[in-house]
């Protein structure tokens, strides 16, 4: 126990010794301990680098090292980052690490320090960690110049989407900065009074001159520019071709440019594994390769895209031969061009040996794409066949490599045009007859013919009409394109028609129609038909075996529209007619002709539709007659069924009751606007007149006529209003009517008795100028006519005649009848003496109203009536003879100018008119004097030729007349 | 419609402002009233913020709240407008013309930030030096070489260029809002040497240079007049 216990002490003696052997050991300096550390920073990458030498190495010595570098943040116990750097190490090499720190290195202070391991199999283990070197303190904000305010880092580059801490420095503990990334406040964490450090995550491309940061107090602001770029791309669709084997062009797909301001862009550089060549390409989505001289086949190239901040690669293998793209094709003509057939030539650069390509010709042309296949070492030609002809065509041509195909070359054309042929196809015609006065008139139509069967511009039609009964009879017409149709005029006969149609080149085949001087079943009966959304569907029977085809041919209502046809094959026996054409509501009459082996075209069926029937639209106008007190008549014979928008069954009377109940024949129907009415129909559409009876007398009543059909009838528009007489009142037309007829007649008779009264017993004064007398006067050469001279007319004798008092007459130049005044004394009329009358006033006066008249044996014309209540002042005028004559005298002075002096003329003069002054002045205020004697007419006609009359019986004459010429001047 | 009339009125505006009688025959014009027209508008067009200013302040994103009210003239890089009506006509034309210098200069350090405008702000700053050579030119003892030289001496000199990028941004912005403030006051300046205070005598440029001169510089009076077509000093 006891040696135990002894051995057990020893043991422990010898291991604290051999502890205290090894600690002695390693307090030792290593002879390979890093000195001469040095650390600096890099703020543009915010990088912290640190060099150093590795003493105590002989000159050719080289060991492994492992160097372990630690680095505290503000303070050396704060370690924030511990590394271990293997590296060789040589004789007086010096060695290089570096650290990038996420925040900033001007934010705070960093220590570094570093301790060696010799980790070379050279050395035996066992192998110990060096000594730590001093810390080595790096504090940034030493450099830092006087401004109160710092922002880091600056001009930092990062990728989109990156993580960023940036900081602010100030030289004074201030509480009140704030700062932002572009308008947007940012918050962050205090690391001391002086520095806060904000975390800006995943931060995005804003502008290509950076995003701005800044920090501001109230007095200073800082700032960085933060350039963020887009994340560099692996380049996509990375290929190189060669168009001659003597270069390589390569292209690619780059991505999003990373490129920004101030800052170097992204650049490509091709490497070639097998030449070992590196080429710097100039742009951005391409770059040639020198294909080496010495028939160097396979390439494997390698591109790769570099920025500051990535680099992405990517690599192609490939046979240089088996990437040849050729030029396009070159020389490129067309020559023997014709209706249907040219001849194509071209050429092709060579590529290398490999001459031998594979071109492919496109013909364009009728909205086709034809292509053809042809091998070629340098020169071809292509024959392009079955073209049509006065067509454009387009051709074109490209190559490819014949042997290993890359890819086609660009397309290379040329466009030319097919010549003219003639017309390969007999023009589409039909016809439509009618019978006109024994000869038939002919409309024949032809539709234009297509493209592809005119070959050409059609330029005329010729018609050909060869009269079957006279076959000597031949006619030919010319008809100019773009007509479609021509009218012909024959005769009873039968004649065959030939329609061809004709351009530059030649003649159509011609079509043939015959007209038979039979004009076939005129009687055939016309059935209706109804259209569907697929068209009219027609059907017949064939009446004759030996038929080549059918034609249905149709028209619509509307005479403006053009005849249609369609031509049907002989064992066709229905067809549906479907046209772009056919509209609602319209009437289209069909016919159904069979076509016998000579061309004769015989009518089977007619039919008539709609291809969609509609309801009609209008009303018939329609008219009222035989009103009566108990009925009238409705008649719209004007109104065409034919014409219509569907079928016309019939018609509604539609008439609005007076009372509960409705006429016999009439029933109760509530129309569409809920009002009652009476309802009459009419089943048959022609019956165009209706009489609506049993009618109340004295009263009115509203119809409305309108057509019905099987999809409805006319609009229920505005009603007629018809009032109804009441019952006697014909009675009394058929009275009064004849009794006006009997007064009138009466009338007639009175006024034809009277007449020939007058001319019985009083007949009319004989007009002088047609008198004989005035014959035997010309005869007698006597220049200057008169009834009768005065001279060779001696009345011996003045027959008085007493005038009825209150005789009535109508004074019509004052409109006043002369029955309001009085005569109190008989009217006479006096002739004034002619034998030696050399003094004034020499007149014939007579009185004016019948040849009762009294005459005065007086030489003057002193006796005039007196009216009772004329102003005393124009009675003491017109008292004596003497007065009127003085009157006349001044009337005649008056109106002088009227008359040449010294000429002798007729005056008629107006006999009671003479005591009405002459001076016109005073007509308005003398109206009624002369009133009285104005109205009468000259009937004497007194020569102014008389030896020597005075101007005052000139005058007096010719005032009498002016006073005889209307009524008195207001 | 609305929106090409201006553009129309731009173009015409920009074709005279580029083809001037001066750069086009290589020869300057004798008739100084229609130099001093012409650099009337051709200064009236560069004071416009959107020829420079606002282009550059939106592609470096300092049209922001809280960037835009530091992009203020920096005193000293160019005369005050009260100065420049204090300079002699020779002055002020060889001030002018170095000072567009200095702004030529700076456009092309300023080149990659306003790529296209830049190029047409110089030709503009190009036709105006023509007119101030050719209007030198009517200057008594205009056969001395004009020799540009600083005006507004008594400011302070311009701020050296900053080190960082995002000094140098807001000095850019500074240095053109500065240069569109000068503009304005050459303008004014061009202006009143139009000005005649006879109405009468408007069309009269010569007596009405002469006028404006004497205004300016009242130790010239009862000198010589000048002869015709040259402007007083």
């Amino acid at each position: 126990m006891a040696l135990f216990a002894v051995v057990q002490a020893a043991f422990l003696l010898t291991l604290l010794s051999f502890r205290t052997y090894q600690s002695e050991v390693l307090s030792e300096p290593l002879p390979w301990t890093p000195e001469s550390l040095e650390v600096s920073i890099n703020s543009a990458q915010q990088c912290l680098y640190l060099q150093w030498r590795v003493h105590n190495l002989t000159h050719h010595q080289e060991l492994k090292m492992v160097f372990q570098i630690e680095i505290s943040r503000i303070e050396t116990s704060n370690v924030i980052w511990v590394e271990n750097y293997s590296i060789p190490v040589t004789w007086n090499q010096v060695l290089h690490w570096s650290w990038e720190s996420k925040l900033p290195l001007e934010c705070v202070t960093h220590f570094v320090r570093i301790r060696s391991l010799v980790a070379d199999a050279s050395i035996p283990e066992p192998r110990f960690w060096s000594n730590w070197s001093s810390w080595e303190e790096v504090d940034a904000q030493k450099s830092l110049g006087q401004d109160p305010l710092f922002v880091f880092p600056k001009d930092k580059l990062v990728e989109e989407g990156s993580n960023v801490t940036i900081c602010y420095v100030s030289r004074s503990p201030e509480s009140n900065i704030s700062c932002a990334m572009e308008d947007v406040p940012i918050h962050g964490k205090r690391l001391s009074p002086n520095v806060s450090v904000f975390i800006l995550n995943d931060v995005r491309f804003i502008r290509e001159t950076g995003t701005n940061i800044y920090c501001l107090n109230p007095s200073n602001m800082s700032g960085i520019i933060l350039y963020v770029s887009k994340v560099l791309e692996e380049p996509k669709d990375f290929s190189c071709e060669t168009q001659d084997l003597k270069s390589l062009n390569c292209t690619w797909d780059p991505g999003h440019d990373t490129t920004l301001r101030h800052q170097s862009s992204q650049r490509y550089t091709l490497f070639e594994s097998f030449s070992g060549k590196t080429k710097l390409c100039e742009h951005k989505k391409w770059c040639h390769w020198q294909v080496a001289p010495d028939s160097q086949e396979t390439y494997n190239l390698t591109l790769t895209a570099e920025n500051q901040l990535r680099r992405r690669s990517v690599s192609i293998l490939f046979n240089l031969t088996h990437r040849v793209h050729p030029m396009k094709p070159f020389n490129v003509f067309l020559k023997s061009i014709s209706a249907t057939n040219a001849t194509m030539t071209w050429k092709v650069h060579p590529v290398g040996n490999y001459s031998t390509l594979l071109c492919q010709v496109a013909l364009h042309g009728e909205g086709k794409v034809i292509q053809h296949n042809v091998s070629v070492k340098v020169k071809s030609q292509y024959f392009l066949s079955e073209l049509e002809p006065v067509t454009e065509y387009v051709t074109r041509v490209r190559c490819a490599a014949a042997n290993h195909f890359w890819k086609w070359s660009e397309w290379i054309g040329q466009t030319f045009t097919t010549l003219e042929a003639a017309p390969s196809e007999a023009p589409d015609v039909w016809r439509n007859v009618k019978s006109v006065l024994g000869s038939h008139i002919v409309t024949l139509f032809w539709r234009p013919l297509s493209k592809s069967h005119a070959h050409g511009k059609i330029l005329f039609y010729n018609v050909v009409i060869e009269n079957l009964d006279k076959p000597s009879s031949v006619k030919l017409l010319s008809i100019p394109a773009p007509a479609n149709g021509t009218e012909l005029t024959l005769d009873q006969c039968s004649y065959q028609i030939h329609v061809t149609a004709n351009n530059s080149v030649g003649t159509s085949p011609a079509s043939i129609i015959v007209i038979s001087r039979d004009p076939g079943n005129k009687n055939v009966e016309e059935g209706r038909i109804q259209g569907t959304e697929d068209g009219f569907s027609l059907s017949w029977k064939p009446q004759s075996g030996d038929v080549i085809g059918y034609v249905v041919d149709w028209y619509p209502q509307d005479p403006r529209c053009q005849l249609q046809w369609k031509n049907l094959d002989p064992n066709t026996t229905s067809t549906v007619i479907r046209s772009d054409a056919f509209r609602p509501g319209i009437r289209y009459n069909f016919r159904i002709y069979e076509i016998s082996t000579e061309r004769i075209a015989y009518l089977l069926e007619k039919k008539t539709g709609y291809a969609q029937e509609l309801a009609p639209s209008e009303n018939p106008q329609v008219a009222v007659s035989n009103l009566t007190s108990h009925s009238f008549s409705l008649s719209w014979k004007d109104y065409s069924t034919d014409s219509q928008s569907s079928f016309i069954q019939g018609y509604h009377v539609y008439l609005k009751p007076k009372e509960e109940q409705c006429h016999p024949g009439f029933e109760k129907v509530v129309l569409s606007d809920d009002s009652v009415c009476c309802q009459y129909k009419i089943d048959n559409p022609e019956q165009k007149t209706f009489v609506v009876e049993n009618l109340q007398p004295e009263s009115f009543y509203e119809f409305l006529v309108t057509p019905y059909t099987s999809v409805g009838e006319g609009p229920h528009d505005a009603f007629t209003k018809v009032t109804i007489p009441d019952e006697y009142s014909h009675v009394l037309i058929r009275i009064i009517l004849p009794m006006i007829f009997c007064l009138l007649l009466l009338m007639v008779l009175c006024y034809l008795t009277s007449q020939w009264m007058k001319e019985k017993c009083y007949p009319d004064i004989p007009d002088p100028y047609k008198s004989s007398v005035l014959s035997l006067i010309k005869y007698k050469e006597n220049h200057h006519p008169t009834i009768m001279n005065v001279n060779d007319c001696v009345p011996d004798a003045i027959e008085v005649v007493n005038k009825l008092e209150g005789s009535k007459i109508q004074f019509l130049g004052a409109r006043k009848s002369l029955t309001e005044m009085e005569f109190t004394k008989p009217a006479y009329l006096y002739l004034l003496p002619t034998e030696n009358y050399s003094g004034p006033g020499p007149c014939i006066c007579f009185e004016n109203f019948t040849y009762n008249q009294a005459a005065s044996d007086s030489g003057s014309c002193g006796h005039v009536p007196v009216l009772l209540k004329t102003p005393p002042s124009q009675l003491a005028l017109l008292t004596s003879p003497e007065n009127l004559l003085k009157t006349l005298e001044q009337n005649y002075v008056n109106s002088s100018g009227g008359s040449p002096a010294g000429e002798t003329s007729l005056n008629y003069v107006s006999q009671l008119a003479s005591h009405m002054s002459g001076d016109k002045d005073s007509l308005p205020t003398n109206p009624p004097g002369p009133a009285l004697c104005s109205e009468y007419r000259t009937q004497m006609a007194v020569s102014l030729g008389l030896a020597s009359p005075s101007p005052s019986e000139n005058s007096s004459l010719s005032s009498v007349t002016l006073l005889d010429q209307g009524e008195p001047r207001r | 419609m609305r929106a090409q009339l201006p553009r129309r009125v731009l173009l015409s505006l920009v074709l005279r402002l580029l083809f001037l009688k001066p750069v086009v025959t290589g020869s300057c014009s004798g008739d100084d009233q229609e130099l001093l027209k012409q650099l009337q508008r051709q200064t009236d067009f560069m004071q416009d913020t959107s020829r420079l200013l606002d282009p550059y302040m939106h592609a470096q994103g300092l049209d922001v709240p809280g960037l835009k009210e530091h992009c203020q003239e920096h005193p000293g890089v160019f005369p005050r407008e009260n100065a420049l009506h204090g300079l002699s006509r020779r002055g002020f034309l060889q001030t002018l013309n170095a000072k567009l210098g200095h702004v030529l200069h700076r456009l092309t350090i300023l080149q990659q930030d306003l790529p296209k405008v830049q190029l047409t702000v110089k030709r503009y700053i190009y036709g105006i030096r023509n007119n101030i050579y050719c209007l030198a030119q009517l200057l008594p003892g205009s056969s001395e070489t004009a020799e540009p030289t600083q005006a507004g001496t008594e400011d302070s000199p311009p701020p050296p260029p900053a080190s960082d990028t995002f000094q140098r941004k807001l000095q850019g912005c500074q240095f053109l809002r500065g240069y569109h403030r000068f503009m304005h006051s050459v303008g004014q300046v061009f202006h009143k040497w139009r000005e005649s205070p006879s109405r009468s005598r408007r069309h009269s440029p010569h007596r009405a240079l002469r006028k404006g001169a004497y205004r300016m510089q009242p130790s010239m009076r009862g000198k010589r007049l000048m002869p015709r077509g040259q402007l007083p000093q």
